[in-house]
């Protein structure tokens, strides 16, 4: 004798008013949901084209989209709690698609799940038991947005709220309908209850941030490739993101992406440090402006929207962009604002124009006489580079002309001759153009990358190690715009593959290491570092680590920058590592290191001894 | 208003200057060149002064070929068009010399006002500008930090010593040398600079202005200056090392 | 009538000391040619030219006087010279380097289809004059080779008068003809910069304090040396972020760019934020108990050892200098 599961109940016909009255209402609701959606999907489409996006290769988009869309792992690794909830909310949608298609279906008598039927069956449990954890998920989230009301999530939205009931009252219909029989009217109702909510979600899609439901799969999927990537420009007429005209189609779709979760807010240093800049609302706010303007616009983009000011408050850090889980490229959208202020000319700052000026008519970013670094190299014997060296040692604008970047300078020396590398200096350095890069002035620095690209094709240079990971991200990535550099790895990449040849020194105590943001999201280095560090005392991780590092507050150009405003993001940062209680805090870049240098100085006392990894490595070489 | 803005190139301010084998001038081989530093200055009011009042801004320089970079520079922000006095002996012209080209080129234009840097940071002479007044017969005033423009001419404000100023009232048109400092640089941009391809640039040979290059006063030689900077250490007690320093600042810095 | 004339400038406060570094390049100059020293001023009718000198006195002084010469204009300035030159014909004429002299003395020069060889730091025989080139960074000889007076300016500072106490000189009285419309330019009278705002970028003097003083209570031992030198007080960094001086006063990348003839940092180390702002100094001192400290890498003169001792020694011997 079978035992009697509980079944699908489905009304077995419907009469012809049914039908024209369901036709009727899945017309409306797909007519309300385009009559919102298709003007958006045309701002984006009227977007100009991506000068530089490849669709190929393949590979990577589709790791990722099935890592970050399907598997949801960006969205739960931050958030755990919230992250699964939504997750499986996001599963149930998923394995609903052949129910709610099935259930269209039965209207017209064309059902093709049978619930009597074994597969039907299987299918319709699988589905119940998604709907069971959408339900619960949802009503989870629900209360953590109306209840708990985290300050990230921002205002109190009904839109969210309506959604949230929609969602659980699809569930409960569906679940409800398990219980009843199919020959009666409460099967017909559930059945009407279910459409009329379907009906009802589908235009409120588009009139909200679960637009995401449509659009975000697109948006990871054809991400620019790279992290924190910035396009170049195109053509003559293109000075960056001045305004509507200028927005491309990745763009656009990235901002109607946003599902205003406030994961990039929460780990912006800039707005926890009480600056005007929120990342979110910077995308929230370009949106505003192509629902107001629309993409053939002359209005500038730095006005009613977004402020010029909060947009020079950014340090590239690329937390936001890492943390999006729907896939917007925050820093390429920062930057194309910055150049299209600074390209123009619209751009007035004392300190910045200070920076320009010095890059224009000299070769670093400081404004320092290129004698000083002769001296430095003179006084310390080092070596030039001739072009039969392995290594050409690049000193970059921080380790040629400031003290302390001088001492990391020295101490990797040491280690190298210690390693017997062979290397040399170069006899002359431009800026890489980092600041000026990432501040948005692409005439100054083409001029930069030229003339350094050009002086290294001359000396032959095939190989760079650098103690800056600003300049190896310039070098690696941005110059590839104007030519082909040569190969570059940060000195803790070099010092991490002969770290067993470096003699250990223990019992230096408790380090904490910060994770520059250049070194670590920008290009993934996160062990190596550590490794060499371990070379000399035992590792304490520091709150906010590894990919959620917290910036030091110099990068974007902001180290040349004046004042800033509200509490300091360097004290903010040094204060978090001093905390660890680690006697020593190890930097890996010359900028972390004259931020916390400052920031410690500024402490009257109890400051751990700030050093370079190359340094702590340095003191276990025999004198 | 019309503002002729006469502009030098020079060798960068921070680069280290090698002498020539000749002993006549310095190696200019491997030289980084950039715009005389007062004259971007007095670019930079002539820039205001247009955009406040209307106008053209006409940019002049001598010199060899390498000085168009500079030339496009002045032009990329913001110039509208440019005189280049190709002559590949400036170096061997005086004051007078070069300040006769200048001014050869400058006064078929009939400018309302010529602007000028007050010296340049290689010779440092400080005469060009005043010399082009007496060539066109223009009234003048030196060490200009601020212009500005009133119903009779003009009214500038110049820098006198020890922290002191007084302002001038004269006539259009006429002739000033602009002090640096007195207004905030602009930077050049990708704009400026693609602008500039379409400005007109005119060439015109020194030979053809038809000036007299004799100089009345030769640079015989050039030496690094017997003084290398080298940090002194005072050494002694406080009141023997602060009396050093006293002498020292007082005698050989001159500073006091 | 061949001479040497030494232009003398009336300074307002009547303090003679350029007229006697000029008449010492004009003596140095005599003695390469053999020509015999004149002297020329210029001013109001009303008033005594020439100031009190000490040394062999000029053989004559000329006193060149207008009404319309009593307030300085170029124009003014230079049709009154010009009117003197071709009267004595001089073969050397020879300023002070004042902006004054910069302002007029090119143009007067061009009238006579000369050049002034200006800020001239030593006289060689030739007469071969030197000056500066590359702000500093070299030095260059300029010899005269046109027909007609030689047009010089002395750097202020760069002749030391050391001579006894002198005679008197001749005076002749010279009136040139100076038409009203002549003078084109009307100029007004003499101000201060505003004193409410600190203006480090035009201080020729300033006094920067750093860490090293340690406490706020500490820093009118600064400031005394700072009033004694006649000098702007600036700070590095950290004492403005304490609130022990105001923000304006920040010498430093993130406050002001300043390039004074006399730059002295005390307690300073010279990290490079700092040091961004004031390496153009003209002169740099540094004081500092760290003899590593990166100061001393831009300091032209150092003293290593405790402020503390240091500064009120070199107030005292600042002050002791100036009587």
């Amino acid at each position: 004798m079978m035992v009697l599961l509980p079944t699908l109940a489905e009304p077995q016909h419907f009469s012809v008013w049914e039908k024209l009255v369901f036709v009727a209402l899945a017309v409306a609701s797909v007519y309300g949901f385009w009559h919102r959606f298709g003007p958006i999907l045309g701002k984006i489409l009227q977007s100009r084209k991506d000068p530089d996006f490849h669709l190929f290769p393949i590979g990577k988009r589709v790791r990722d989209f099935v890592w970050e869309v399907l598997c949801q792992a960006k969205v739960i690794r931050e958030r755990p709690l919230a992250g699964v909830a939504h997750a499986l909310v996001f599963w149930a949608f998923c394995a609903f698609a052949l129910v709610t298609l099935n259930h269209c279906a039965t209207v017209f008598g064309a059902g093709f799940l049978d619930p009597d039927g074994r597969v039907g069956r299987m299918y319709f449990y699988f589905a119940a038991l998604f709907a069971a954890a959408c339900a619960v998920g949802i009503f989870g989230l629900f209360v953590r947005r109306f209840l708990a009301r985290p300050k990230w999530l921002g205002e109190v939205s009904w839109g969210s709220g309506l959604v949230a009931l929609l969602i659980f009252l699809l569930m409960v219909t569906y679940l409800a309908a398990f219980f009843v029989s199919g020959a009666g009217d409460a099967a017909r109702a559930l059945w009407w209850a279910h459409t009329l909510t379907l009906l009802m979600f589908l235009p409120v899609i588009p009139h909200t941030k679960h637009l995401h439901l449509v659009l975000s799969p697109f948006t990871v999927f054809l991400s620019r490739g790279g992290f924190a990537r910035i396009p170049p420009l195109a053509g003559d007429e293109d000075f960056g993101l001045v305004a509507g005209k200028d927005l491309t189609r990745l763009v656009s779709l990235q901002t109607y992406s946003c599902v205003e979760c406030g994961r990039c807010m929460e780990h912006c240093p800039a707005n926890n440090t009480g600056k005007l800049l929120n990342p979110k609302e910077v995308v929230l706010g370009l949106r505003g402006y192509l629902n107001e303007y629309g993409p053939a616009s002359e209005e500038p983009l730095l006005g009613k929207y977004n402020a010029q000011e909060a947009v020079f408050q950014c340090t590239t850090c690329g937390a936001c962009e890492f943390q999006c889980p729907v896939g917007i490229e925050h820093v390429p959208i920062i930057v194309g604002l910055r150049r299209g202020a600074v390209n123009t000319g619209a751009w007035e700052d004392d300190h910045g124009a200070k920076l320009f000026l010095a890059l224009e008519r000299g070769s670093n970013a400081l404004g320092m006489s290129t004698a000083e670094r002769d001296k430095f190299i003179e006084k310390n014997a080092l070596p030039l580079f001739n072009g039969t060296q392995e290594y050409c040692l690049w000193l970059g604008c921080m380790g040629a002309y400031d003290p302390q970047g001088r001492e990391i300078v020295l101490a990797l020396v040491r280690l190298m001759r210690y390693l017997g590398a062979s290397f040399g200096v170069l006899r002359k350095e431009k800026c890489t153009g980092d600041p000026v890069q990432r501040l948005g002035n692409d005439l100054l620095f083409q001029q930069l990358a030229e003339a350094n690209l050009e002086t290294l094709k001359q000396s032959r240079v095939k190989k760079i190690v650098s103690i800056c990971p600003h300049c190896v991200r310039t070098i690696q990535e941005d110059w590839k715009a104007y030519g082909t550099p040569p190969e570059v790895e940060h000195h803790s990449e070099f010092l991490a593959r002969h770290a067993d040849r470096l003699p250990p020194v223990k019992n230096q105590g408790r380090i904490a290491f910060h994770d520059p943001c250049y070194l670590g999201r920008y290009r993934g280095v996160y062990d190596e570092p550590r490794r060499v560090a371990a070379l000399v005392g035992e590792l304490v991780e520091a709150p906010r680590s590894r990919e959620r590092s917290f910036c030091c507050g110099a990068g974007g150009g902001l180290v040349f920058l004046g004042e800033e405003k509200g509490e300091r993001v360097s004290h903010a940062r040094a204060a978090e590592l001093a905390a660890t209680g680690a006697g020593v805090v190890g930097t890996a870049c010359p900028f972390c290191n004259t931020m916390f240098r400052d920031a410690f100085a500024a402490k009257s006392e109890g400051a751990p001894e700030l050093v370079d990894i190359a340094q702590l490595a340095a003191k276990g070489l025999p004198e | 208003m019309k503002i002729a803005v006469a502009i030098k190139q020079v060798p960068d301010r921070d680069a280290p200057v090698r002498i020539a084998a000749s002993s006549k001038w310095i190696d200019e081989s491997e030289m980084q060149w950039a715009m005389n530093e007062p004259d971007a200055y007095a670019l930079e009011e002539a820039l205001l002064l247009k955009e406040q009042a209307g106008g053209e801004v006409i940019v002049v320089s001598a010199g060899p070929e390498r000085v168009g970079s500079t030339i496009r520079e002045a032009l990329a922000k913001g110039a509208d068009r440019a005189i280049h006095i190709v002559c590949d002996d400036l170096s061997g012209r005086d004051a007078l010399g070069v300040a006769r080209l200048l001014a050869a080129a400058i006064k078929p234009e009939n400018p309302d006002l010529v602007l000028t840097g007050l010296q340049s940071e290689d010779l440092g002479l400080g005469q060009t500008g005043v010399i082009i007044a007496e060539l066109l017969e223009l009234p003048h005033a030196t060490m200009i930090l601020h212009v500005e423009k009133t119903d009779a001419g003009l009214k500038v404000k110049r820098e006198l010593e020890e922290g002191w100023f007084q302002s001038i009232e004269m006539s259009l048109p006429a002739v000033l040398t602009m002090q640096s400092g007195g207004n905030k640089l602009r930077y050049a941009t990708l704009m400026g600079i693609k602008r500039a391809k379409t400005k007109q640039l005119r060439t015109v040979n020194a030979a053809e202005l038809g000036v007299d290059g004799a100089a009345v006063v030769a640079l015989d030689q050039i030496a690094a200056p017997k003084k290398q900077k080298i940090t002194q250490i005072l050494q002694g007690s406080a009141k023997e090392a602060a009396a050093a320093l006293v002498e020292k600042l007082k005698t050989e810095a001159r500073v006091l | 009538m061949n001479s040497i004339l030494v232009v003398q400038e009336a300074r307002k406060d009547g303090r003679a000391r350029l007229f006697q570094e000029t008449l010492v390049a004009g003596r140095k100059l005599a003695g390469l040619t053999g020509l015999p020293l004149e002297a020329a001023g210029a001013g109001d009718p009303n008033k005594n030219i020439f100031l009190e000198i000490s040394g062999p006195p000029p053989v004559a002084g000329h006193a060149v006087q207008h009404p319309l010469l009593e307030t300085y204009t170029a124009d003014g300035y230079v049709l009154a010279f010009e009117q003197l030159i071709r009267k004595l014909e001089p073969a050397y004429v020879v300023f002070p380097h004042t902006y004054q002299v910069r302002d007029f003395v090119p143009r007067l020069a061009a009238r006579f289809g000369q050049v002034l060889i200006g800020d001239v730091t030593a006289i060689e025989a030739g007469p071969l004059f030197v000056r500066q080139l590359f702000q500093g960074k070299m030095s260059a000889t300029y010899r005269h080779t046109g027909n007609g007076p030689c047009f010089v300016s002395i750097q202020s500072g760069a002749f030391r008068d050391d001579s006894a106490s002198g005679g008197a000189m001749n005076i002749y009285h010279f009136t040139p003809d100076i038409p009203a419309e002549a003078i084109r330019t009307r100029p007004g009278e003499p101000f201060r910069g505003s004193e409410q705002t600190v203006d480090l970028g035009s201080a020729q003097r300033i006094v920067s304090v750093g860490r090293g003083i340690k406490e706020a209570e500490n820093l009118p031992l600064v400031e005394e040396l700072a009033t004694a030198l006649g000098a702007e007080l600036a700070a590095s960094r950290p004492i403005c972020d304490n609130g022990w001086l105001p923000m304006e006063r920040q010498v430093g990348s993130s406050g002001q760019t300043v390039a004074p003839k006399l730059y002295l940092a005390v307690g300073i180390s010279g990290a490079i934020q700092h040091l961004v702002g004031m390496k153009g100094s003209q002169c740099i001192v540094a004081i500092n108990k760290d003899p590593d400290a990166p100061i001393f890498e831009v300091a032209d003169y150092g003293i290593v050892g405790d402020l503390f001792e240091l500064v009120p020694a070199l107030t005292e011997a600042v002050r002791t200098a100036k009587q």
